[in-house]
């Protein structure tokens, strides 16, 4: 196992461990900073609650950081993510047994992945275009659902069974916590040992190349969406679960902070390089900033100045790392 | 003898872990064409970059015009005269010709632009004394690689470069636009600029050089007088040189191989598209069959109807069976691979490593049920690396670190991995040294010995003559003879075949 797992591919191979350690570093260092500024941070209550949002972040992240070395993008995550939750608050509402009501959701989410890879791949839509345009076709569903149902969010009626999947404790832990993290391990060892590793470098690298190479270019670009869509859809259902209630707003932002992490992690929004566990150090920086500046109360505006910073920062940093 | 324009005095220069450059001194005469020659690594590239500016040299002088010469950047080098025409041009595709022509020698004045009607009317009159079929309204994006030089070669003189270093730039020329450029050059050197040409076709050498200065290992070999080395059709000549350039003498000859023999692994029936005319040709297990013409004259269209990558009529048969080969995929599977013509962006990918690289094209032989072995990914890079000499560090060596006939050869790796047993060639050693190419036709003429089936589409005459056994000749698409290799081959009645002079 030893060298094999430390995914390196070529020359980046040691850009990328200098990159890692430097996230390390950042990330030692912002907590830090976070347990000097307020005690509260390191508390269960906190952890659990960062973990909770930053468990999000990585669950979607894991299949997009593929997606991102393969050259493709998807803006859609944060409004599918609210939109699966509102479906399953409203399905579970309406009458739909709720272990049932939580699959569907789950499947409106590959539904998306795979409408997102359909316009990519079969119609060559760029990207960001086609996922724009399914993300606010989201948006609007989600926020269609709520209104219909009478309110800003879907909250009130639901049946009792709705929060067993987020409230479920392990001992201390939380039971969605587990699943999300093993998910998360499942994906690594996809990303680390399996093929489909090695076609999303290909293509990422290449893409006329691995066409003549005899690569299926095209279907694994769609399978990685679909995988996006899916893992969106569990991360939406299980915010639900958790909150209690399906709101369209709660995906706001939930994009940009999953590219954040992949890009922070040293992916090249380009394609052909990457890295998963740089993935999950940027999330959980991005989750710890976030997490302290929230109980310093400092305003929301402030934080979202500070992200965009923060990806032009990384942006740059990749570059100045590369160029030595 | 003319005077010295330029004098390289013992110019050294040191990167860390290499000397590229040790102790190169030789002059080169103003009004003449004067080339560098050497294999890949040979220190050709930095000699070029310290005489740009782009590069600073570690120690040794450099005189032009007797002045002691030390351009700090590639601007400065401007000034004193010194242009380069790169392999990759330095045209703005989106603007017209003319307006590429005036760019940057505009005036500025009040922060407006403002052409110089004289710089803009010497522009026109370089142009033309050049290659008057230009029109000056065309967006540089229609033009050809041919024309694009002209301009960028206009461009050089019109602002008064008394020496133009031109870097490979027939590379990407056919037949006829590098005769147009060597026509080009002779102009220049009539009016009094000198050109200094780096190339790998030794033949161009003996067609427009005066003197040819020979670098090997960052050394010089040594300078010779074009004419003392005799005329660029005998064999005794070329062989000097490459003896020089290589330090050994190579003898490319085409041995007659068994291939041809047994039954066809391919045939191809009246095949057609776009840019095809009813092809048809059946190849041999073990046979290397040649696919020569002209550039335009479909060698790589016929790879590419092969390959699945165009649509065609007509029939495929493979060993003996209709095969619709409609995809890249299907091909491979069918035992089909192609080595493209352009291997950096077609072939390789240059941001992974020589290990990554091989087994992209048939990813079972590292994994199993999806997973791969990265223990296996090394070993099979190891033993091609061995098999097929690939001269790097170790397999984790990034692809776009090697030279380009090593990057041939992982292509050529990553081909005999997928256990093909026809191989789609298209101008195999393009850009690629003699010393490499050499090896690169030896790696061909084994793999034919152990049966596989090579189709070698080329563009140049003696490649396909050292090495093929049969000759297809294109001409527009359509095939107008097949000739057998050998002794009494007439490379004459093949050229006017192929340049479309006289019927088959």
């Amino acid at each position: 196992m030893q060298a094999d797992l430390t995914l390196k591919s070529g020359r980046r191979g040691a850009t990328l461990d200098i990159q890692l350690l430097i996230l390390v570093g950042i990330l030692v260092l912002v907590m830090a900073v976070s347990t000097a500024l307020t005690p509260r941070f390191l508390s269960y209550v906190n952890m659990i609650n960062v973990l909770m949002q930053v468990a999000m972040i990585m669950l979607t992240g894991s299949a997009a950081v593929l997606l991102m070395i393969a050259g493709a993008f998807d803006l859609s995550v944060g409004m599918v993510l609210a939109l699966t939750g509102v479906m399953y608050a409203f399905m579970s509402k309406n009458g739909i047994p709720t272990p049932l009501a939580l699959v569907l959701s789950i499947l409106i989410g590959s539904g998306f992945g795979l409408a997102n890879g359909a316009l990519v791949v079969g119609l060559k839509i760029t990207p960001v275009i086609a996922t724009l345009g399914t993300m606010y076709v989201a948006q609007g569903l989600a926020f269609i659902v709520a209104w219909i149902d009478g309110g800003a969010n879907v909250t009130t009626g639901l049946p009792r069974d709705f929060e067993v999947f987020g409230r479920t404790m392990v001992g201390p832990i939380p039971l969605f916590l587990l699943i999300v993290f093993a998910l998360i391990l499942i994906f690594y060892f996809l990303f680390a040992k399996t093929n489909l590793r090695k076609y999303a470098f290909a293509i990422g690298g290449n893409q006329t190349a691995a066409r003549l190479s005899g690569l299926k270019v095209g279907g694994v670009v769609l399978a990685l969406y679909v995988l996006v869509g899916t893992l969106t859809g569990f991360a939406g259902m299980t915010l639900a679960s958790r909150m209690g209630s399906g709101s369209p707003k709660v995906g706001t932002g939930f994009e940009f902070d999953v590219i954040v992490a992949i890009v922070l992690g040293g992916t090249s929004i380009y394609g052909g390089e990457g890295s998963f566990l740089g993935m999950i150090l940027g999330a959980l920086i991005i989750g710890f900033v976030g997490n302290t500046l929230n109980l310093l109360n400092v305003m929301f505006f402030y934080q979202t100045v500070l992200k965009g910073l923060i990806l032009v920062g990384a942006v740059l940093l990749m570059r100045q790392l590369r160029s030595r | 003898m003319p005077e010295k324009l330029l004098e390289i005095q013992n110019i050294s220069k040191h990167f860390p872990g290499v000397d590229a450059l040790r102790g190169v001194s030789f002059d080169i005469h103003r009004n003449t064409v004067h080339c560098i020659v050497g294999e890949n690594g040979a220190g050709k590239s930095t000699l070029i970059k310290i005489l740009t500016g782009a590069e600073r040299r570690s120690s040794g002088s450099i005189l032009l015009r007797g002045r002691e010469y030390n351009p700090r950047s590639t601007r400065e080098a401007m000034n004193f005269g010194m242009s380069v025409l790169f392999q990759e041009l330095n045209v703005v595709n989106q603007l017209t010709v003319e307006q590429n022509l005036v760019l940057g020698k505009e005036k500025v004045r009040l922060g407006f632009f403002r052409r110089d009607p004289q710089v803009v009317a010497r522009m026109y009159e370089v142009l033309r004394s050049l290659d008057p079929s230009i029109p000056l309204g065309k967006r540089v994006a229609e033009l050809s690689v041919a024309q694009k030089q002209v301009i960028e070669i206009a461009k050089a003189i019109a602002s008064e470069s008394e020496l133009i270093i031109m870097d490979e730039p027939t590379a990407a020329l056919s037949e006829e636009e590098v005769n147009r450029l060597f026509t080009i050059i002779k102009e220049l050197k009539r009016q009094n600029v000198t050109v200094v040409y780096i190339s790998h076709r030794l033949r161009e050498i003996f067609e427009i050089g005066d003197a040819v200065t020979v670098l090997r290992d960052g050394q010089m070999i040594g300078t010779r007088q074009v004419s003392e080395l005799g005329s660029g059709g005998e064999v005794g000549s070329t062989a000097e040189l490459i003896k020089m350039m290589l330090g050994k003498v190579v003898a490319e000859r085409y041995v007659a191989g068994g291939g041809g023999q047994g039954a066809p692994v391919l045939e191809l029936r009246k095949v057609s598209n776009a840019k095809l005319r009813e092809v048809s040709f059946s190849l041999a297990k073990g046979e290397i069959l040649g696919c020569y013409g002209l550039i335009g004259s479909g060698k790589t269209e016929i790879a590419r109807a092969i390959y699945g990558l165009d649509q065609k009529q007509g029939e495929v048969l493979v060993a003996g069976s209709p095969a619709a080969l409609a995809s890249p995929r299907e091909a491979i599977r069918q035992g089909i691979a192609l080595v493209p013509e352009e291997r950096r962006s077609e072939g390789l990918f240059t941001r992974l490593a020589i290990r990554e690289n091989i087994p992209l094209m048939n990813i079972r032989s590292i994994s199993r049920w999806g997973i791969f072995s990265a223990r296996r990914e090394k070993s099979l890079a190891r033993s091609y690396i061995q098999k097929v000499r690939i001269v790097a560090r170790d397999e984790n060596h990034p692809v776009e670190k090697l030279s380009g006939g090593n990057q041939q050869k992982v292509v050529l790796s990553k081909c005999i991995n997928a256990d093909s047993r026809i191989l789609l060639m298209d101008e195999p050693t393009r850009g690629i040294d003699v010393g490499a190419k050499e090896e690169i036709h030896n790696l061909i003429r084994e793999l034919a010995r152990g049966g596989t089936s090579v189709i070698v589409f080329s563009s140049e005459l003696p490649e396909v003559l050292n090495l093929c056994d049969r000759i297809l000749l294109l001409y527009e698409g359509r095939i107008r003879d097949v000739v057998r290799n050998g002794p009494e081959v007439d490379s004459e009645r093949i050229m006017h075949i192929v340049t479309g002079a006289k019927e088959a």
